[in-house]
């Protein structure tokens, strides 16, 4: 049984399509990465499962329930959470707030504030941001910021957690940590994840799956061995196809 | 537990008033009352969610209308808590569509929609055939100063209670990200138009009081825009995010006009929109953000 079953998911932004009947399965505990070029429509997809744009066509089941067309706050608390590529923080509250707010609401639900403040610690100690706790969210580095988007995600208790590029802009070394350090989110909160990323050797290493866009269709999907040697998305990767 | 035995101990004073024995004095009390009563309530929907309503008199002007539609049928103190329902129910009907819109639009769509209002009243007194009416043999001045101050501090702890609560940590985070927001699950369109509708219920209390005050209703002068300007720029003033804010806010523009408008009016309004500019540029956060960010400097 999949947990997320996307349909022929479309949407159309007036004569562009920006996803074309893209259909794809995800087993539950697994982490499935999505590559493509910039505009192929992977924030799309996930704005999509996310609730944050109307699909203009297709279905898409959440354990089992249909989450197409559903508000964003509904979704969440049916347990997808999203992170942004565009970082959007809470930046006139603490980070701490951030995480807390997350915690109150979302999935969890939590209705006291100290309960929550204990998730929102938790959480933060897990994403490494547990030092910047009393912080302005809007003073944080660009670095520090996407790990907030992590954290707020996880805060909400997700079932399903989308990370879109939140690898981007950092070392290689940082990079590393972010592999180990959602590797460790998995475990520890039973997750399974949709990553987008356009490090590819990052993908290869962290998933089960990868899924390949290109101009709003799936060109692609398999195991990282088979996507890199599929010839297509070496064509559109390799071969100047856009 | 020092800063609550203050707050009580002033409450206590401000209750003790009309033990003065002027009724000028009693006035002015009524005045702060109202306009800490108003501006606090604007701040559930303005400054916590950052939806800035520019016609926060509808709601005002509706509770006072109730009340002379009420006048001599009904005990004054029912026609008072019917104003406020009355408002609260007019905050869900209008807010259901207007609260869609964000930023400038729906600024000017709370102005226009009080506009609107005003005049749907003006023509209903017209066809009525009733221009201005009167109000006489209400409450005295003290009985209505008790009521008013009564709301001022149960909208100063409603403003306190909510900012603290979970209801406002969500509107807090619209505020600040509305589809942020929305992703970490938090009801958004829900917690919005219940804001506004808390937001008018005792402003519509207030107008009822305060057209018991004037004796007269007339809807040009109850439905005034001014009374939209005056909120805001004491909510600026004294800044938006906490209750303390339109308590300072309301304070210095009450001694401000005391101390101007029967010397200098002209020199008042002067005052108010160089004030309301000077803080907008300066201080956005208003008198309490500047001083609690000073306490955070020191401290
Ligand atoms: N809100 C929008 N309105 C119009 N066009 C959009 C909107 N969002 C995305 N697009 C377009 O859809 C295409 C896919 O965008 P996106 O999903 O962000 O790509 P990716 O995340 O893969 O870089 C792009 O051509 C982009 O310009
Ligand atoms: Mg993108």
């Amino acid at each position: 049984m999949s947990l997320l079953s996307v349909e022929a998911a479309t949407k159309r932004f007036g004569g562009l399509t920006a996803l074309d009947a893209v259909s794809l399965e995800v087993a539950p505990g697994s982490i499935t990465g999505v590559m493509g070029a910039n505009g192929a429509g992977k924030t799309t997809l996930f704005s999509l499962i996310a609730g944050t744009d109307r699909p203009s066509g297709g279905r898409i089941t959440f354990d089992g329930r249909r989450v197409d067309g559903l508000p964003a706050d509904r979704v969440c608390r049916l347990g997808i959470a999203r992170t942004f590529q565009i970082v959007r923080p809470f930046a006139g509250m603490t980070v701490l707030d951030n995480v807390a707010v997350a915690a109150m609401y979302g999935r969890r639900r939590i209705r006291a504030r100290g309960p929550a403040e204990v998730i929102a610690w938790e959480v933060l100690e897990a994403t490494g941001l547990a030092d910047r706790a009393h912080q302005a969210a809007g003073s944080l580095t660009l670095a520090g910021r996407k790990r907030l988007e992590v954290a707020r995600a996880l805060a909400t208790g997700p079932r399903l957690l989308l990370l879109d590029e939140v690898m981007a802009g950092l070392t290689a070394t940082e990079v590393a940590e972010a592999l180990a350090m959602i590797e460790d989110l998995r475990r520890r909160y039973d997750l399974t994840i949709l990553v987008i990323e356009h490090v590819m050797r990052a993908l290869m290493r962290l998933c089960d799956r990868i899924v390949v866009l290109h101009h709003g269709r799936l060109i692609a999907i398999g195991t990282p061995a088979e996507i890199a040697t599929h010839p297509e998305v070496v064509d559109a990767y390799l071969g100047g196809g856009s | 537990m020092k800063a609550p035995l203050g707050l009580a101990a002033a409450v206590v004073a401000a209750a003790a008033l009309p033990l003065l024995g002027s009724d000028y004095a009693v006035g002015i009390g009524l005045s702060l009352a109202m306009w800490v009563a108003l501006t606090q309530s604007w701040v559930l929907i303005s400054g916590m969610a950052g939806y800035v309503s520019l016609g926060h008199v509808v709601f005002y002007g509706t509770g006072a209308y109730v009340m002379v539609l009420a006048w001599q049928q009904y005990p004054p103190w029912l026609a008072v808590l019917a104003g406020g329902i009355a408002a609260g129910v007019l905050a869900l009907a209008i807010g259901w569509p207007v609260l869609r819109v964000r930023g400038p639009s729906f600024v000017i769509l709370t102005f226009g929609v009080a506009e609107l209002v005003k005049y749907v009243v003006v023509n209903v007194e017209g066809a009525l055939g009733r221009f201005g009416r009167v109000l006489f043999g209400g409450p005295d001045l003290q009985t209505l100063y008790w009521a008013m101050l009564g709301l001022a501090v149960a909208a100063s702890v409603l403003t306190y209670v909510v900012r603290r609560s979970r209801f406002g940590g969500g509107l807090i985070a619209i505020r600040e990200d509305e589809d942020a927001a929305e992703a970490v699950g938090i009801p958004a369109a829900k917690l919005k138009l219940a804001a506004f509708a808390l937001s008018a219920v005792i402003p519509g209390m207030v107008g009822a009081i305060m057209v018991m005050r004037s004796t007269y209703f007339e809807p040009l002068q109850v439905f005034s825009p001014v009374v939209s300007f005056t909120i805001v720029t004491m909510a600026v003033i004294g800044g938006s995010d906490d209750a303390p804010g339109p308590l300072f806010g309301a304070a210095f523009l009450v001694v401000l006009a005391e101390t101007l408008w029967s010397t200098l009016p002209e020199a008042y309004m002067i005052a108010q929109g160089a004030l309301l500019i000077a803080f907008v540029l300066f201080a956005p956060d208003g008198i309490h953000g500047r001083l609690t960010a000073r306490r955070a400097r020191s401290g």
